[in-house]
């Protein structure tokens, strides 16, 4: 019976190969490879919600976004009216798949539950006067539409995935009178309870 | 075999074609290096560009290595359309019936016209100096152009691309067009978006590498194996376009029109009209399966002016796209010159929007890049779903509009007005030509600030010893920026100043002197980058002897 023995293992090992592998790599966005190393999936997950912030928040928002982005997904922005195009642009995204929404505090988790029924990723800032039930309902549905969200700023009563600090920055290029800014070395640190402990990584970026 | 013909010959067609003309509506002529980008690659060049190695589908980087000193511009699809209505208008005086495919590509009828005129070889003649009269009187570049004259649109659309290449016009002899198809390259499905790259990549795998050799198999086979995208190819390397029992005349009751009580002079009130109109018709139209190819708008103004013109697009036009085409048509319109027949002298009174071709929708919606993906399709719902939520101004996409200050350079319009589908291709942005050989000369270097304020900040800007730093006619700065302060506030209740943050390094000034012609809009300004102490980074400018943070680079 040297079959019956032999089977299970040969079974087990192409299970291995077959079933984890793939789902992870349809419930991630892709990411640079310099902040692979701040998630344990490599990649975004989809359907959570990361808080950016410090000092280059906005940039590593869009940094984050670049690549699934320049990969097919669409981005809306949630009462960012600020975000600056020719940096988002620099970074790769491209901007015929970039959509800018205005919300009133009242309609804000509306806003975001249709936007999650399209758009693979937002960046949104959050409305301070809205109750936790309401912030509830809109992680349910983020979740549910497998979207992820970045947020700038305070994220409120919105309980966060995990919290993305960009901090440390160092400019480069720029002198007491000449030059022109370059490019700024920074620390990203991640932390969060779904992101297992702490993670940091020094990075360069531009913009 | 003989392959399958419908009984009635396509019908003749001239084509008319402008190669790479969105280099030629930016203002190049032939022997200037310069190429259009769109997405970031080149999607048009002109003729010395061309000859010094850059290609169609490069990138912006190997486009630049080839050729160091070509000027890249970005597309503006609106500027195309604009630039292209004196020829239309030049050839609409010679036969008023021709449709525009999209701007630099016109196609008529050309049976009436030939009679007229006297032979195809006679109408070529006579279409020729008619275009070169509209692009001289224009003071459009001198370029370029194909006509191509065959039987069904594909040929002579063919046929006026090959013409391009020469001298001459090529005209195709009547019933030859299978002829001339058959010996064509099997790519040229895919060239002129017919059919897509995968569909056209498998023929070449299974040895049919010419028109000819697609036509020459069965139909009933064709359709077996590669269903209704090979029969669709099929029929057009068979020589016979036109789509077989679908081209049917409109019911009148298919026209729709709105008349204004009170005529509308914004031009963004008469699309919103046009925008309601459309909806409607790809609506009704969609109920029974069909889409409109061919869409006639007329436009009559509140003194009687009219303005009637067919847009053609063989993938069908959604509602979003024929908005767009009314955009197109109005903003030519306005800018009529002075004294032509039909100016527009008073307010828009009638909007009317004629489905004039309607086929059966078989979904082969094929943009020029392949078309639609799921996440396109998806987000163009959420879309409409958010605007309906909040209103049409709140959902907003990003327009390039060119500038030197990061909050010049993009305008958001209302996502309602522009035309999703055809945005893939007609991208407005990527890769702002910042940099030398840009078209902005005088932006700032990247990186660009992440965060542009739509309305600019109020500063002080001061020196070591607490004073002001103000900034020279000759630009020379009265000490050097030490530290920076916020305001907060306004005018009225007075300005309170934010914590002082000293500056760790600086550059500047970039003087900005713009529109000094005109009065009114007139702006001199100076830039200065400025990074704190902590680290951050703003874009500060010295406008009026007053400070303001423009941008920030966070």
């Amino acid at each position: 019976m040297e079959l019956a023995v032999e089977l299970p293992s040969e079974l087990s090992a192409l299970a291995e190969r077959v079933a984890p592998l793939a789902l992870a790599g349809e419930r991630t966005l892709p990411v640079a490879a310099a902040f692979a190393e701040l998630f344990p999936e490599r990649g975004l997950v989809r359907g959570r919600t990361l808080a950016c912030a410090g000092q280059a928040a906005t940039s590593l928002a869009l940094a984050l976004a670049a690549p699934a982005v320049a990969a097919g997904s669409w981005l809306a922005t949630i009462d960012v009216p600020t975000i600056g195009l020719d940096a988002a642009s620099e970074f790769g995204i491209p901007l015929e798949r970039v959509v800018a929404v205005r919300a009133e505090a009242a309609r804000w988790p509306d806003v975001v539950a249709a936007a999650a029924d399209g758009f693979d990723l937002l960046i949104a800032r959050v409305p301070a006067e809205l109750s936790p039930s309401a912030m509830r309902k809109v992680a349910t549905r983020l979740r549910q539409r497998d979207v992820v969200m970045l947020v700038l700023g305070d994220p409120g009563a919105l309980s966060c995935d995990g919290v993305l600090d960009a901090d440390d920055v160092e400019w480069v290029g720029l002198g007491n009178g000449h030059g022109h800014l370059q490019h700024r070395r920074l620390v990203v640190e991640a932390s969060g309870r779904r992101l297992h402990g702490r993670r940091r990584c020094r990075l360069a970026l531009p913009g | 075999m003989v392959p399958a013909r419908s009984a009635e010959p396509p019908p003749r067609i001239v084509s008319i074609w402008f190669p790479d003309w969105p280099v030629t509506a930016a203002g190049f002529g032939a022997d200037v290096t310069a190429a259009v980008m769109g997405a970031n690659r080149v999607i048009a060049r002109t003729a010395a560009a061309a000859a010094e190695g850059v290609v169609i589908g490069h990138r912006r980087r190997q486009a630049q290595r080839r050729c160091p000193h070509a000027t890249l511009v970005d597309r503006d699809i609106d500027r195309d359309a604009r630039e292209f209505e004196p020829v239309v208008r030049g050839i609409a005086e010679l036969s008023p019936r021709l449709d525009v495919v999209e701007p630099g590509w016109i196609s008529l009828l050309a049976r009436g016209p030939a009679r007229y005129f006297g032979g195809d070889q006679a109408l070529v003649d006579r279409l020729s100096e008619q275009l070169i009269e509209a692009i001289t009187a224009a003071g459009t570049p001198a370029t370029a152009v194909g006509i191509g004259v065959a039987d069904g649109r594909f040929a002579s659309s063919v046929a006026a691309r090959l013409a391009a290449r020469r001298v001459d016009a090529l005209i195709v002899e009547p019933g030859a067009s299978p002829t001339f198809c058959a010996d064509l390259p099997i790519g040229w499905l895919q060239t002129l978006g017919e059919c897509n790259a995968e569909l056209i990549e498998l023929f070449g795998r299974l040895g049919l590498r010419r028109l000819g050799d697609l036509a020459a198999l069965s139909a009933t086979d064709v359709l077996g194996r590669f269903g209704h995208p090979g029969v669709h190819a099929h029929r057009l390397a068979s020589g016979a376009d036109v789509r077989p029992t679908s081209t049917t005349d409109p019911a009148p009751e298919r026209r729709l029109d709105h008349v204004l009580d009170a005529p509308a002079a914004q031009s963004s009130a008469v699309v919103f009209i046009a925008k309601q109109l459309a909806d409607e018709l790809a609506g009704t139209l969609a109920a029974d399966g069909r889409v409109c190819t061919r869409l006639v708008v007329v436009l009559e103004s509140e003194h009687g002016e009219r303005s009637e013109r067919s847009w053609y697009r063989s993938a069908g036009l959604s509602a979003a796209a024929m908005v767009e085409r009314v955009r197109w048509q109005l903003d030519a319109w306005i800018n009529l010159p002075r004294g032509s027949d039909q100016e527009l002298t008073g307010g828009v009174a009638l909007v009317r929007l004629v489905p004039d071709e309607v086929r059966a929708d078989d979904g082969m919606q094929l943009g020029l890049w392949g078309g639609q993906s799921e996440a396109d399709r998806q987000a163009a719902r959420a879309i409409a779903r958010l605007t309906t939520l909040t209103s049409d101004d709140a959902v907003t996409v990003p327009v390039w509009h060119g500038g030197r200050l990061p909050a010049d350079r993009y305008r958001w319009v209302p996502a309602a007005m522009v035309d999703l589908d055809g945005r893939a291709r007609a991208v407005s942005g990527a890769g702002t030509g910042s940099g030398p050989t840009g078209p902005w000369p005088g932006t700032l270097p990247s990186p660009s600030p992440a965060t542009v304020f739509t309305e600019p900040h109020p500063a002080e800007l001061l020196d070591e010893h607490g004073e002001a730093v103000r900034v020279s006619a000759r630009g020379m700065l009265s000490g050097r920026p030490a530290i920076l302060l916020l305001l907060t506030g306004d005018e009225a209740t007075g300005w309170q100043r934010g914590r002082p943050r000293r500056i760790a390094a600086w550059a500047g000034p970039w003087p900005i002197e713009e529109r000094w012609w005109e009065p009114g809009r007139q702006r001199r300004l100076a830039r200065f980058q400025v990074v704190t102490d902590d680290g951050d980074g703003f874009l500060v400018v010295a406008e009026h002897r007053r400070w303001w943070i423009s941008a920030r680079y966070d």
